[in-house]
């Protein structure tokens, strides 16, 4: 218990980072993730690593694409609307074979929105978001401590994989204050940098770019990323399972929402109602075969989302048709409680019969 | 000022078309400046503002501040949605669907939105040469967003992004002076106002306004809230920016400059640095470093006034 400290959400980001040895952030005010670059512009100086301000944010993606090249752990955070403008960057690191981290703390949307916790980035944080083929890892925390374990450990995916990697919060989890235990980072064998440009000296030059004229090389290109995106496919995806052992209903949250959904079945239970959560860590790549292999036994779920419903498609996709899959969402900040998503789940059982 | 003998009150338009009931901070100049700027326009006006403590306070959905067609756009494109509205208007005018008549088209933004990340775009507008004004309401930080430094903040300032202490000084480098950029793309009309000087405000953005072409106005505006001063305090300060010459008033018309108000003699920028509580941790020789800096570009720019 003695080591565990209260730590705001975006702070125990950005302590955890600089654990993993991230020494250059670059950022760009906006709400609800500032208190992610106050805290690195205190700490970075302490450390003797890098805090600087961009003057907007395609700058600050861009200035960690430079700092990624020169072999340097870097990222940067935004919210909704500032993620929207670093989409370019995110493909060109992507292209790049560059590691980056990029944290969204979501907020309402689409356009400026609202600054209240949401979950409408999901398709764009899923499915590449900026232009061309290429996918990042998406990880979506609901807890501090998960929070701060997590991006230590998506550093370290980076690096791996030569991608950039998303961490998916919310206004909700940047800003709630949890005991946290500030874990040193366990050092692992990390693939040697050979790809940086640190000046050839007495070894053939590097070219970092992503720019291919040539069709084939590009074909090429494309299936080489595509390979490695396969294997990500089969190692990366994590999920928790709560109260699924006898569960006739599954409710499928991430996030918030998932903090939500937890109370939701505890309280069905009460009622007497099997309900269980599953609850993705990874967004992509999706726990698909986790739900494929819970189809075998449950007929029913239920999708949580604080979005019109995005995350359903890939419940869908997993399913495939072999059980049922409702939506409930609230987009656009709401908070709903424990209470109302139970009331849902609830209405959704005597509907459905699930007992028979 | 040079008009300064009339009694000038009751040549101000009564009419508020910036109203009352918004929810900027207490002691804010900004929304004092917004509020002549918009007595001087009139209500035949078109305003596009760019995301920042103005839109916030003033536009909490479902009510408004604002009398006039007002859009509000994301960070960086308050002067390109208003060329958009120019370019609209003159091709309605054009087809006779909307009577011809003289609209000012007025683009707002903070001193984030002007000199960080709307600057390409602003250059583009005032290099396309639209009918329009660019304000810029100068309280030197994202103040919005809760004090982060922006490239207007001063050296030597203390934001959450730029703290004081034991490795850093606060913003260690200069305040970007966007009135000069705007001089660079010789535009008709550039000037520099403050609150604190309400006819001079006025006046100047009148002079904008029944100018054909872009023009360019930098205000500063007070943020007792950012620069951690008395909330009763604002107006002083902002006389004392130009009373020091830290923010010194002048216009730029078709490019010949003229000091608007000059103070009989400068006062010492400590005056106008020691109250404020973002400059608190400064020694005295870091304010001498400020106090050259201040007198030489003063100097230079009464150089300039003097046509020399």
């Amino acid at each position: 218990m003695k080591d565990k400290v209260l730590m705001k959400g975006t702070d125990a980001l950005a302590e955890a980072a600089i654990q993993a040895g991230c020494r250059c952030y670059f950022g760009y005010p906006i709400t609800p993730q500032n208190e992610l670059p106050e805290y690195m512009a205190r700490r970075m100086a302490e450390v003797g690593g890098v805090f600087l301000q961009g003057e907007s944010e395609i700058a600050s993606i861009n200035m960690v694409l430079g700092a990624a090249a020169s072999g340097v752990r870097a990222m940067t955070s935004s919210s909704s609307p500032g993620i929207s403008l670093k989409q370019e960057g995110i493909s060109f690191l992507a292209a790049m074979e560059l590691p980056a981290l990029i944290v969204n703390i979501m907020r309402g949307g689409p356009g400026l929105g609202k600054i209240a916790p949401n979950q409408g980035d999901y398709y764009q944080a899923t499915r590449g978001g900026g232009h061309g083929d290429y996918r990042t890892p998406v990880f979506a925390p609901a807890s501090i401590q998960e929070l701060y374990d997590i991006t230590m450990y998506a550093f370290d995916v980076a690096d791996i994989y030569r991608t950039p990697v998303m961490i998916l919060g919310d206004g909700m989890m940047g800003q709630i204050v949890e005991p946290t235990i500030c874990r040193k980072r366990q050092k692992i064998d990390l693939p040697p940098k050979d790809y940086i440009l640190d000046g050839a000296r007495k070894r053939p030059s590097r070219i970092i770019r992503s720019l291919i004229l040539d069709t084939l090389e590009m074909e090429e290109h494309n299936w080489k990323l595509k390979r490695k995106y396969d294997l990500m496919r089969g190692k990366l995806p994590q999920h928790e399972e709560f109260m699924m052992a006898d569960a006739k209903l599954i409710i499928v949250a991430y996030g918030t929402a998932a903090r939500i959904a937890k109370g939701a079945v505890k309280r069905a239970r009460r009622e007497g109602l099997a309900v269980g959560l599953l609850r993705p860590i990874t967004l992509w790549p999706f726990p698909t075969q986790a739900i494929q292999e819970i189809a075998k036994k449950v007929k029913h779920f239920l999708v949580f989302e604080m979005s019109t419903g995005q995350m359903i498609d890939d419940v869908l996709l997993a399913l495939g048709g072999k059980a049922e899959c409702e939506f409930y969402g609230r987009p656009g900040g709401v908070v709903p409680t424990p209470m109302e998503i139970t009331r849902i789940v609830g209405r959704y059982w005597v509907q459905k019969e699930i007992l028979g | 000022m040079d008009r300064f003998s009339v009694f000038a009150p009751r040549l101000v338009e009564k009419a508020e078309n910036f109203t009352s009931g918004h929810r900027a901070c207490q002691g804010c100049a900004e929304a004092l400046a917004v509020r002549l700027v918009m007595k001087a326009l009139g209500r035949d006006t078109i305003v596009a503002m760019a995301t920042g403590c103005m839109e916030i306070v003033s536009s909490p959905l479902p009510t408004t501040a604002w009398m006039v067609p007002w859009i509000h756009v994301a960070f960086e494109n308050a002067s390109a949605v208003v060329s958009g509205c120019e370019a609209g208007m003159k091709a309605l005018m054009r087809k006779g669907k909307v009577p011809e008549k003289k609209i000012t088209f007025v683009a707002m933004g903070g001193d984030g939105a002007t000199a960080d990340i709307g600057m390409g775009q602003i250059s583009g507008v005032m290099e396309r040469g639209h009918d329009m004004i660019y304000i810029c309401y100068d309280n030197e930080a994202y103040m919005n967003t809760g004090i982060q430094r922006s490239s207007s903040t001063p050296y030597g300032a203390s934001t959450t992004t730029s703290p004081a202490g034991k490795y850093s000084i606060g913003q260690h480098t200069q305040k970007k002076n966007l009135p000069q950029i705007a001089v660079a793309h010789n535009i008709p009309y550039v000037a520099t106002a403050c609150p604190s000087f309400p006819f001079d405000l006025m006046q100047k953005v009148k002079k904008a306004s029944s100018i054909q072409g872009p023009a360019y106005i930098h205000i500063l505006s007070v943020c007792p809230t950012g620069w951690r001063i008395p909330i009763d305090e604002s107006i002083r300060y902002g006389r004392l920016a130009v009373d020091t010459g830290v923010f010194p008033l002048y216009e730029v018309v078709d490019g010949s400059y003229k000091m608007t108000y000059k103070p009989y003699r400068l006062r010492p920028v400590n005056d106008y640095l020691k109250g404020q509580g973002r400059f608190r941790h400064l020694t005295d020789k870091e304010t001498g470093v400020i106090q050259d800096r201040v007198t030489k570009e003063y100097e230079g720019l009464l150089k300039r006034c003097e046509g020399r």
